[in-house]
Order: C-alpha cells, then sequence, then structure tokens
C-alpha cells in the first residue's frame, strides 16, 4: 500500500516536470500519430497491389498490426525510464540518489517516468482492430477473446522484463542501451503474420523472444482457431512469469555492480 | 600491488571497445529491419497474382530487394545530420548568442559541417559499402538493369544527386531547427522531420506504390530526390535523361528552401529567448 501511494507521488511529479515543454509535446504526439499513419499507409499501398500476404486478407494484416501495437503500448507507459538507465544514467553515475533511498531501486527507477505517450499507441492500436475487426466475419468466442487479453497485458510484462534485463547489464558493462535496441527491435517483426518468415525465425520468434507467442499466436487463434485459447494462455502466462522472474534476478544481481562516478 | 590500477586498465578497454562495438550493434539492427523487409516482400511477391517472378508497378523482387539494401546504405551515409540538435542546444543553453554576433553566418556554419560529415562517411563507409553491395547483387543478378560502361555516368549522377540529398536534408533539417525557437525543444520536431522524409522520399516503400495523385505531386516535391531518386539513378532504373532531371530539380528545390529557410530566421531569430545561461 506504501509503495502505490509512492509511486503516485513520483509519477505526480514526473508529470509536472514534463510540462516544461507543452508545445513540443503536442508536436511530439502529432508525430506519432503520423509516424504510424505512414506505416500504416505503406502496407495499405503495398497490399493494394496483391490479393492477399501469404494468405492473410487485408483486414487480418491490419489486425495483427493493430494488435501488435497493444502490448508495446503497454509497457511504453510505465518503463520507459529503463531506456535513459541503459543508456545514459549507469553510465553518467546519476543512479546514486537511487541507492540512498530505503527503497527497492528497480521501483524507484519505475516510479521515475509514466509515458501518456503510450496511451497514443494504445488508442490507435485499439481504432485499427476495430475498423479491421468490423471486416472481418469471425466466430468469437470467450476463450478467444481471454487469449488477446492475455497476450496483451502478459505480452506488456515480457516485454518490461526483456527491457528491465537489458537495462540491467548497463550495471556490468555501463552501456547497454544499444543491445536493448537490438532485442526491443525484434518487435518490428511481430507486426506481420508469422506465416511469412522462414522457419527458423518463427521458432526464433516464438521461444526465445517470445514476440510472435503473445502478438502472433492469440491473433491466428481467433482468426482461424490455430490453437487451443486456453492452453495459449496458459503458455503465454507461464512465459511471462519465467521471464519477469528471471529479470528481476538478473536486475538483483548487476546492481551490486554499481560504481558512483563519486563527482 | 597491481591490483589498484586494474579498474583502469579495464575502463581503456571499454572506451577502445565503445565505438567498435556501437557499430557492430548499429550493424545488427540494420541487418535485422533489411531481413524483415526481405522476408515482407518475399511473401508479397509470392502472394502476387502473377507469383514470384511478377513484376510489381516496375519492380521486380530482386531488384526490390536490390532497392532495399542499397536505401539503407544511402541514409546511413547521407543522413548524418545534427543540425537540429545544435540548433536546439545553441537555444537551451542560450549559445545562441555568441553565434548572432560573430561574423560569420549561422546557416553556412552548418552546411560546412554536414558537407564535411558527407565527404568522411562517403570515404570511410560509403565506398566500401556500396561496392560491396553493388557487387554481391551484381553477381546473384539482382540488378539487371546495370550495363557498362553506361554505369560509370549514372555513377557520377548518382554522386551528384546524393551532394544534393545531404543538402537538401540539411536545409530541411535546419528549417526544422529555427521552429526549435517556436517551440523551445526538439523532440517533437525531430520525430516528425524523420518521419516526414522517411515517408515521402520513398524510404519506407518505392513512391511508384502510391496512388497516382499523390504519385504525380510527390514527383514534384524535393523528398523523392532525397533517396528514391539516387538510388533509381544508381540501379539504372532512369535513363541518363530522367536522371538529369531528377538532379536538376533538387538543385532548384535547394535554393528554395534556403530563400525559405533565410525568411524563416529572421523573424525567428526576434522570437530568442535565451533560457539563463
Amino acid at each position: 500500500m506504501r509503495y502505490v501511494h509512492l509511486y503516485f507521488t513520483c509519477i505526480k511529479r514526473s508529470m509536472i516536470s514534463r510540462l516544461e515543454y507543452k508545445k513540443d509535446t503536442i508536436v511530439a504526439l502529432f508525430s506519432f500519430f503520423f509516424s504510424n499513419l505512414c506505416s500504416l499507409a505503406a502496407l495499405y499501398f503495398i497490399l493494394q497491389a496483391i490479393p492477399t500476404l501469404a494468405g492473410y486478407s487485408l483486414p487480418e494484416v491490419g489486425f495483427f498490426y493493430g494488435f501488435s501495437m497493444i502490448p508495446i503500448a503497454l509497457d511504453h507507459l510505465f518503463s520507459d525510464e529503463f531506456w535513459l538507465v541503459a543508456y545514459r544514467r549507469v553510465k553518467d553515475g546519476d543512479m546514486d540518489m537511487h541507492f540512498l533511498r530505503p527503497v527497492p531501486v528497480l521501483f524507484q527507477v519505475f516510479a521515475e517516468t509514466f509515458q501518456p505517450e503510450g496511451f497514443g499507441e494504445l488508442i490507435l492500436g485499439a481504432a485499427l482492430i476495430t475498423v479491421c475487426a468490423l471486416n472481418l466475419t469471425v466466430t468469437v468466442t470467450f476463450g478467444t477473446v481471454a487469449a488477446l487479453l492475455v497476450g496483451a497485458v502478459f505480452g506488456a510484462v515480457i516485454i518490461t522484463s526483456l527491457k528491465v534485463a537489458m537495462a540491467a547489464l548497463a550495471f556490468v558493462f555501463k552501456r547497454s542501451g544499444p543491445l536493448l535496441q537490438v532485442i526491443y527491435n525484434f518487435s518490428a517483426y511481430a507486426k506481420y503474420p508469422l506465416a511469412i518468415y522462414p522457419g527458423l525465425i518463427r521458432a526464433l520468434l516464438i521461444f526465445v523472444l517470445p514476440f510472435g507467442l503473445f502478438i502472433s499466436l492469440p491473433v491466428d487463434t481467433l482468426l482461424y482457431g490455430t490453437h487451443n485459447p486456453w492452453l495459449l494462455s496458459l503458455a503465454i502466462i507461464g512465459c511471462s512469469a519465467v521471464f519477469f522472474a528471471l529479470a528481476v534476478w538478473i536486475w538483483t544481481l548487476c546492481e551490486r555492480r554499481y560504481e558512483s562516478t563519486g563527482s | 600491488m597491481l591490483k589498484k590500477y586494474k579498474p583502469f586498465l579495464r575502463a581503456g578497454a571499454i572506451d577502445t571497445m565503445a565505438y567498435r562495438f556501437n557499430i557492430l550493434i548499429w550493424a545488427a539492427i540494420t541487418v535485422c529491419e533489411v531481413a524483415c523487409m526481405v522476408f515482407l516482400w518475399l511473401a508479397v511477391y509470392r502472394s502476387s497474382a502473377g507469383g514470384i517472378d511478377a513484376e510489381i508497378h516496375g519492380f521486380t523482387y530482386r531488384e526490390m530487394i536490390s532497392y532495399v539494401v542499397l536505401t539503407t546504405i544511402f541514409n546511413f551515409v547521407t543522413y548524418n545530420n545534427d543540425t537540429l540538435w545544435n540548433i536546439n542546444t545553441d537555444i537551451k543553453k542560450g549559445t545562441i548568442g555568441n553565434y548572432l554576433i560573430k561574423p560569420i553566418s549561422y546557416r553556412g556554419k552548418f552546411s560546412a559541417t554536414s558537407l564535411g560529415t558527407l565527404l568522411t562517411m562517403t570515404a570511410l563507409f560509403g565506398l566500401p559499402l556500396y561496392t560491396a553491395a553493388l557487387v554481391t547483387l551484381g553477381v546473384l543478378g539482382f540488378l539487371p538493369g546495370l550495363t557498362f560502361p553506361a554505369f560509370f555516368a549514372h555513377l557520377g549522377l548518382f554522386l551528384l544527386s546524393g551532394l544534393c540529398a545531404s543538402l537538401l536534408n540539411d536545409t530541411i533539417s535546419y528549417i526544422f531547427g529555427v521552429l526549435c525557437f517556436y517551440t523551445s525543444s526538439g523532440w517533437g520536431l525531430n520525430s516528425l522531420k524523420v518521419t516526414l522524409i522517411s515517408f515521402l522520399s520513398g524510404t519506407l516503400l518505392p513512391i511508384a506504390f502510391f496512388p497516382a495523385g499523390l504519385r504525380e505531386v510527390l514527383d514534384w516535391m524535393p523528398f523523392a530526390g532525397m533517396s528514391q531518386n539516387p538510388i533509381l539513378i544508381l540501379m539504372m532504373k532512369y535513363d541518363l535523361a530522367r536522371s538529369l532531371g531528377s538532379v536538376a530539380l533538387s538543385a532548384a528545390w535547394i535554393v528554395v528552401l534556403e530563400l525559405l529557410a533565410k525568411f524563416l530566421f529572421m523573424h525567428a531569430v526576434r522570437k530568442v529567448t535565451v533560457q539563463g545561461g
């Protein structure tokens, strides 16, 4: 309970400092929508030239694209600070203050920022899913919807865990931002149906960097009933538990290696 | 006794490795991105009505893959422009004042810097990367349009259009940088600029895929000259006349945009608020 209160106090402070550059925040929000619109337009123009993409129709491909934005957006809301830890804060020795406070460092980093930009992604993804779903004829069951919800929420936990683990490596190597970037960029692969990739990449996206597990498989299950939705949900939850536990373990191990710059 | 020097040894090693490591990581990211695009395009061509060997909007899948690879190299070599960030820093730290009283042009300083970067990047990375890509793609038969000795004329025009692209990018960055006078921060403006250029220049997708109306407008805009046209000149998809036309259009736009930048700066400089010091 104390932590919930603490979290909101910290977030309120971070929002106040964000208001410093109002105009730029508006431009940033606009450019974010514009950039997603451009990617979507590009995909739309490509699909205009062909009947289906590996058997998937235009609204189906759009559904994949829109759904992939949801777990990414949820993660974006809560864990943006880890980018700074990985790129700059450990290198600059700017983490001292966190080690002096009687609260776990990991919690403090989470409480450092809340990114309202994530809402833009969330809204856009939801809108795209809705528009595409209206143009699809699928039999919606309780199970398939549950699998999608599990994929979105626990998928976000998996992304956040990957971020925490990669950012933690900065305590050892001083700067792990680029490595985090490589791992994170694999999420782009999950924007398209897994069917367009060769088997090796597909396996990688399910078993190693499981973006396909929580994005592509639930959508496939909704559209074509490829998997048992309950077993799939269970697999995603189990996977997120393992990733989260590993991430916290790696963070605790690496945290001890932090050196202040002494300035 | 030597133990206390161990941290320095490690620091030295890490420092030396830092840049090499960055380039390796950059290469890894780029390879992943290009691979993703290649898989997407292969799936697109396989799914097309004419099968894998079909031609879509004037491109075969081999040419499309060549286009993706060459555009990636082109962007890496040509777009290392810090103009927007430098202006943003000058505004935030107040150092802009120092430049306004010096007898050199604020604009000229940036053109010179970005030209220097372009030359170094072309010599250091451009030459080996373009050569490797062209030879590999050529041997694989992915560049059917290439004929000798006409290629050398195209190569010359490509380098010229690359120069134009870099200058256009610097001017546009400068214009967006000057807009920071109004917003006081550069994050939003920078991402807007990057998106605008990557979509309208054909980096994301060749302009041939765009709907007819948009395509005709973009043919007269400066953006196609910043990525698509240089690459199509190099791939010899454009004949000499069209290549020359493209370079001329870019040159004309550089003049227009420089004038626009000048007027904008004259207005913006009255808005300067130096935030402390």
